[in-house]
């Protein structure tokens, strides 16, 4: 059964339809890609998945639940955490204290807690091991805003991953990386495949293409083809609306 | 124990060595005002322009008890800050719904209608004239009429508030609230009701607004009317900003420089105020982080001097 499924979702802004009747599924443990040129809506897609925004019409269902409409704090418990495209981390916040807020979010069995943050020994152990995961563990004492910005969006992953999420939504995780770095990132995603259901959305085909188990393609606000990354490679609309000279035919 | 607290006590046994013994305990009740708003300020980054809403309204119920009832201090203590909860729960609740200005303007405005509503009720309240003839009952032996022995039972209870305080921040609440102050949209992504969040400072801070009413109450034996009005909000704001918002102490140092500024200079200088004026403006232009952070700049020159000095020689 898929873990995430959308059913004709839209969303507009005045005369703008920035995402048009989207119809998805994301099966579980799968990473489900999703491309199209800047403007074509896949950034309010994830803004409508976590509540950000409520769709203009459709409906969103996690696990079989429909969720549409449901605030972002709300779909951060039931399981969905996602990273942003434009870094949105807590500047003055240690590296440490980015993560383990959200560690906290999660566990919040305890209630609120009277004692000390830095009492709790194995939240602190998980914000590591998230910090770890992305290769900041030795930055952790550091205020974030002193991070490069590559650092930063180490850290902006390293976020999402602390949530423990059952669906983690990737918004251009490599945005504005060198390409040394953008190899790691890719490297750190991959790592990620099998472990989470994952949607990613890139625009880099080259990392796209070697990386997914199924890329759906958006265009204009709509899903113009949906399929494996040979698929796509093949599909003559995708090729005109979008890889055009990018990838060699 | 931590420097800090060294230095805490110091100041608290100094103190009514050094000024009036009503100074030396006014010091502390502004600082536990400090303290409560600072929780906003500060922690949460939340300007809030109404402190006085809670401060005041404490301040009549428990001067009212006290006048009337012949109750136990710590009832009354209790009950202050109970008022100062609620009051600030039923305000912080519609302030939260909006941010920025609009949000800054709520507190003023709500703070203005509490201050309309005792200036009118003269009959509990006396008006303009204020609230009179406030004592100050015996508790535990502790004569508190006396001036020192209200000033060692005020200083107890700044020391037992900063040391609350001090648990509050430290713990996961105190980064949750440190959270939506940096980033509230991220914040509530990964997983905190901001707005809640928001209140509950709201109604913290509150807490130890009534506290610090009512202990203001029994000092000067009366409730002005200006203890809930504009004038006391911007204080408590003016007083923590120039101490430092950015550390718990800030507002300690704030209450200190305030309340003594105001008590000692206002004698010989009428215009003093302008003196605060100028104060607060070399630290908005120069130190953001007050004179705390004007402190750790200095401690940072003096060091660093000091080492160049050991290099040379
Ligand atoms: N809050 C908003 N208000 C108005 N227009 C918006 C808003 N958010 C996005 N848009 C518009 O919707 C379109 C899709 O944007 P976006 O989802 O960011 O695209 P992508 O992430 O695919 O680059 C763009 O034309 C953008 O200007
Ligand atoms: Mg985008």
């Amino acid at each position: 059964m898929a873990l995430l499924r959308t059913e004709d979702v839209t969303k507009t802004f005045g005369a703008l339809t920035a995402v048009n009747r989207v119809t998805l599924a994301v099966e579980e443990g799968t990473l489900h890609s999703i491309i199209g040129p800047n403007g074509a809506g896949k950034t309010t897609l994830f803004n409508l998945l976590t509540g950000q925004a409520p769709p203009t019409s459709g409906r969103i269902l996690f696990d079989g639940r429909d969720i549409t409409g449901t605030p972002p704090q709300r779909i951060a418990h039931l399981g969905i955490a996602r990273s942003f495209q434009r870094t949105n981390v807590f500047p003055a916040l240690s590296v440490l204290d980015n993560v383990w807020v959200a560690v906290f979010a999660r566990s919040r069995r305890r209630g609120l807690g009277w004692r000390p943050a830095d009492r709790y020994p194995d939240l602190t152990e998980r914000a590591l091991a998230a910090l770890g995961e992305v290769g900041l563990g030795d930055n952790a004492r550091r205020a974030a805003r002193e991070l490069s910005h590559g650092e930063q969006r180490q850290l902006e992953l390293a976020i999402a991953l602390a949530a423990a999420p059952r669906l983690l939504l990737l918004d251009e995780p490599a945005a504005g990386l060198s390409p040394d770095e953008t190899r790691k990132m890719v490297a750190l995603v991959r790592g990620l495949k099998g472990r989470y259901t994952i949607v990613l959305i890139e625009h880099k085909m080259d990392i796209i293409m070697t990386i997914s188990d199924r890329v759906s393609v958006m265009h204009f606000g709509s899903l113009i083809a949906e399929g494996t990354p040979a698929e796509i490679q093949r599909h003559a609309e995708v090729r005109r609306a979008y890889l055009g000279g990018i990838v060699a035919p | 124990m931590s420097r800090a607290w060294i230095a805490i006590l110091a100041a608290v046994v100094l103190l009514p060595m050094l000024v009036r013994h009503a100074i030396a305990t006014e010091i502390w009740i502004f600082a536990i005002f400090g303290l409560g708003l600072n929780l906003l300020l500060g922690y949460t980054g939340l300007l809030s322009f109404g402190q006085a809403t809670f401060f005041g309204s404490a301040a009549y119920v428990g001067g009212y008890l006290l006048k009337h009832g012949g109750v136990n201090v710590l009832l009354v203590l209790a009950l202050g800050i109970v008022v100062g909860a609620v009051s600030a729960a039923a305000v912080g609740y519609l302030c939260v719904q909006r941010s920025g200005l609009y949000f800054i303007m709520l507190t003023f405005a709500l703070n203005q209608m509490f201050y309309f509503t005792a200036y009118q009720w003269t009959s509990v309240t006396g008006g303009e004239d204020g609230m009179p003839g406030i004592p100050r009952p015996a508790f535990l032996g502790l004569r508190l009429s006396e001036p020192l022995a209200y000033y060692v039972f005020v200083a107890a209870c700044f020391v037992i508030a900063l040391g609350i305080m001090k648990r509050v921040v430290e713990s996961p609440l105190g980064k949750i609230l440190q959270a939506i102050r940096e980033n509230e949209v991220r914040a509530q992504a990964i997983g905190y009701d901001a707005r809640r969040f928001k209140l509950l400072a709201f109604v913290i801070g509150g807490a130890f607004s009534g506290l610090a009413g009512v202990l203001y109450a029994m000092l000067f034996g009366i409730v002005p009317l200006e203890a809930i009005g504009f004038v006391f909000s911007g204080n408590v704001v003016f007083g923590t900003l120039i101490g430092g918002s950015g550390s718990l102490y800030g507002p300690v140092i704030g209450a200190f420089v305030f309340i003594w500024l105001s008590e000692s200079v206002s004698v010989i200088w009428q215009r003093w105020p302008l003196l605060l004026g100028v104060a607060f403006v070399i630290v908005v232009l120069f130190f953001r982080g007050g004179l705390v952070e004007a402190w750790d700049r200095l401690a940072t020159w003096w060091s660093v001097r000091r080492l160049r000095g050991v290099a040379e020689t």
